[in-house]
């Protein structure tokens, strides 16, 4: 799938003339939505055919022939979210609270009719649980289908820093 | 003072009870890394991460660092990952390939099979120096079976083959589903780990009677978990629907036991006639055009669930995978999942495999994250000093012969697996390195 590749040197500073400011508002909502929990109202961000990739490699090619931390089309996204849902997850009994950061964010693609773009920034997620705090922090890249005054998320693909290290265990969607 | 004599390790291991100290003790650790992990067969690696000459996997056995390499002979081999001089680790990426091996401190450069091919400076060298004897040290045993590789740290003791015993049937169950007759464990790994022993990650491994209540949050409504098969829309029966009781269906699984502590459960009434989906069906047809329409079925018949190897190998039949269980301190284990890929089956086949671990042994998994909650409660929990012994003892007495396999069962509920694994635990504790 074209669509999970990514450019591997984008312009410095991004496409001339796109105003980074609705990706921005629309990046910073998104990782609200996932530390408000408010995972189903994250879910409907995505696109019926939208993906949502965290590689366990850095640079690796696809989804389909390697093990990745998270590879999640819609159907497994609700999986995930109904059991995060369940009373009984004992992961998250405490859950987790979490907080992203997005910074640098970098249009890196857009179509000629501004309708689809890639979008990269910086994220960074502290997660607390139980005296315990962690920090995943990495690139973050969103392929965008502009809808309305908004956006939806076609593919999020996030490159953890620390992508192949061993994890202790994550249950909420970085 | 603890000093592991027979007498002391005896009294840790009751009939359907063992001390709490076995998961809690440093003193305890420190001899399970001589005398199992030092002494057992371990899993090295599979031929297939290392298919060319200068190919290297580098891992742990225990906590002692490791070189799985191919030598320019074609044969794998098994280092120490330890330079012999002043002790670096030497190779120092998770793979890749090499002509030689050198060490970044003084620059002493080592051959494929570890011989000591190159010392800097050699004028320095005392007169009695022989690179002869200080090449990298290989395991002092090795064994392979269909790509498996297995060393032992100990010079002496069980042969592989004795070792493995009737296990064979368990990696032949996983590799025969290969159209090629071959497994890859090449489509990466996940790896996690966990602050909790390390025996609680293997005796959960044939454990079933958790699951209904671990893994509740896998199960939907009418009381089945998610599918966990490409061409399977339907998962086990794990609960009835209505009252939340476990399912007769799931409590018919059986476990099985067998010499050093290995065993395996079976599955769950699986729906193989219903089974199909373009990946799926591409697949049958791949097999039965290489061994034929009658053993494809024969091959198809999910037998194991999980099988264990004692200490620490697991190979799953149901979503394919081997799982290494890595001790790392008396509170903290890492976990390494390889999930396997079927040479000759379909390119979506593999994928669909690859892409269902995700979601059940990676560390952000629908399952394994409940059961990384249980051990690290468990490990909190056995501080307690009010009571020094953990129960083991559910169908004690109900264990019966099976002459299909020659191998003790039970009802997979009940905890004979476990029990197993401590008489094993004993029989290496008990002898000193
Ligand atoms: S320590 Fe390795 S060369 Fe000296
Ligand atoms: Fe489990």
């Amino acid at each position: 799938m074209d669509s999970l590749i990514l450019p591997t040197t984008p312009a410095a500073g991004g496409i001339e003339g796109i105003d980074r400011e609705p990706f921005e508002k629309f990046l910073i909502h998104e990782g609200r939505l996932l530390d408000d929990r408010k995972f189903e109202a994250w879910m409907e961000l995505f696109t019926e055919d939208g993906l949502y990739w965290v590689p366990s490699t850095q640079d690796q090619p696809d989804p389909f022939n390697q093990a990745s931390l998270f590879f999640d089309d819609r159907q497994l996204m609700k999986t995930r979210i109904e059991r995060l849902r369940h009373p009984r997850i004992h992961i998250q009994t405490p859950p987790s609270r979490t907080n992203h950061m997005v910074s640098n964010v970098i249009v890196e693609e857009a179509d000629e009719n501004a309708e689809s773009f890639l979008v990269s920034s910086s994220m960074m997620m502290g997660e607390y649980r139980l005296d315990v705090q962690r920090f995943f922090m990495g690139r973050q890249f969103h392929r965008l289908v502009r809808e309305g005054n908004t956006f939806r998320i076609t593919l999020k693909r996030v490159n953890l820093i620390n992508c192949d290290s061993a994890f202790e265990a994550m249950a909420v969607p970085i | 003072m603890f000093d592991g004599t027979p007498d002391e390790i005896s009294k840790l291991v009751e009939p359907g009870r063992v001390h709490r100290r076995v998961y809690t003790d440093n003193n305890i650790f420190e001899l399970e890394m001589e005398r199992i992990f030092g002494r057992a067969w371990m899993f090295a690696g599979h031929t297939s991460q290392i298919p060319n000459p200068g190919d290297y996997v580098t891992s742990d056995i225990g906590r002692q660092p490791i070189i799985f390499i191919r030598h320019k002979d074609g044969k794998p081999k098994v280092l120490l990952n330890r330079c012999a001089h002043r002790g670096p680790k030497v190779c120092n990426e998770p793979c890749g390939n090499a002509k030689a091996l050198t060490c970044l401190y003084h620059g002493w450069t080592y051959d494929t099979d570890g011989s000591l091919i190159d010392v800097s400076m050699p004028e320095g060298a005392a007169p009695h120096f022989d690179k002869k004897n200080f090449g990298l040290a290989k395991a002092p045993r090795m064994g392979e079976y269909r790509g498996f590789v297995f060393v032992s740290l100990a010079n002496k003791g069980v042969s592989f083959n004795d070792f493995l015993g009737s296990m064979k049937a368990n990696i032949d169950d996983l590799v025969d589903r290969a159209p090629d007759g071959e497994i890859m464990l090449d489509a990466g790994i996940h790896r996690y780990f966990f602050r909790g022993n390390w025996k609680l990650q293997v005796e959960n491994v044939l454990d079933s009677y958790h699951v209904p209540y671990s893994h509740a949050s896998t199960v939907n409504k009418k009381g089945e978990q998610f599918s966990r098969r490409e061409g399977d829309d339907e998962g086990a029966q794990v609960v009835e629907g209505k009252t939340e009781k476990t399912a007769d269906a799931w409590k018919g699984r059986r476990s099985y036991v067998v010499d050093f502590g290995h065993g395996w459960t079976s599955n769950t009434e699986l729906k193989e006639k219903e089974r199909s989906s373009p990946a799926y069906d591409a697949y049958k047809v791949a097999l039965a055009e290489k061994v034929g329409q009658e053993r494809m079925e024969e091959i198809l018949v999910p037998e194991f669930h999980n099988s264990l190897l004692y200490p620490n190998c697991s190979i799953m039949g149901l979503n394919i995978h081997v799982r290494i269980i890595r001790p790392i301190s008396t509170d903290l284990t890492e976990v390494t999942v390889y999930p396997v890929r079927l040479k000759g089956a379909p390119d979506e086949m593999n994928s669909a495999n690859i892409r269902l671990l995700n979601v059940t042994h990676s560390a952000t998994s629908f399952v394994q994250t409940d059961d990384l909650e249980s051990f690290r409660r468990t490990q909190v929990g056995l501080q307690s000093l009010q009571s020094e012994w953990i129960d083991l003892s559910r169908g004690m007495g109900e264990e019966e012969p099976d002459p299909h396999y020659n191998a003790t069962r039970e009802s997979a509920m009940h905890e004979m697996a476990i029990r197993a694994q401590y008489q094993a635990w004993l029989h290496y504790m008990r002898e000193a390195a």
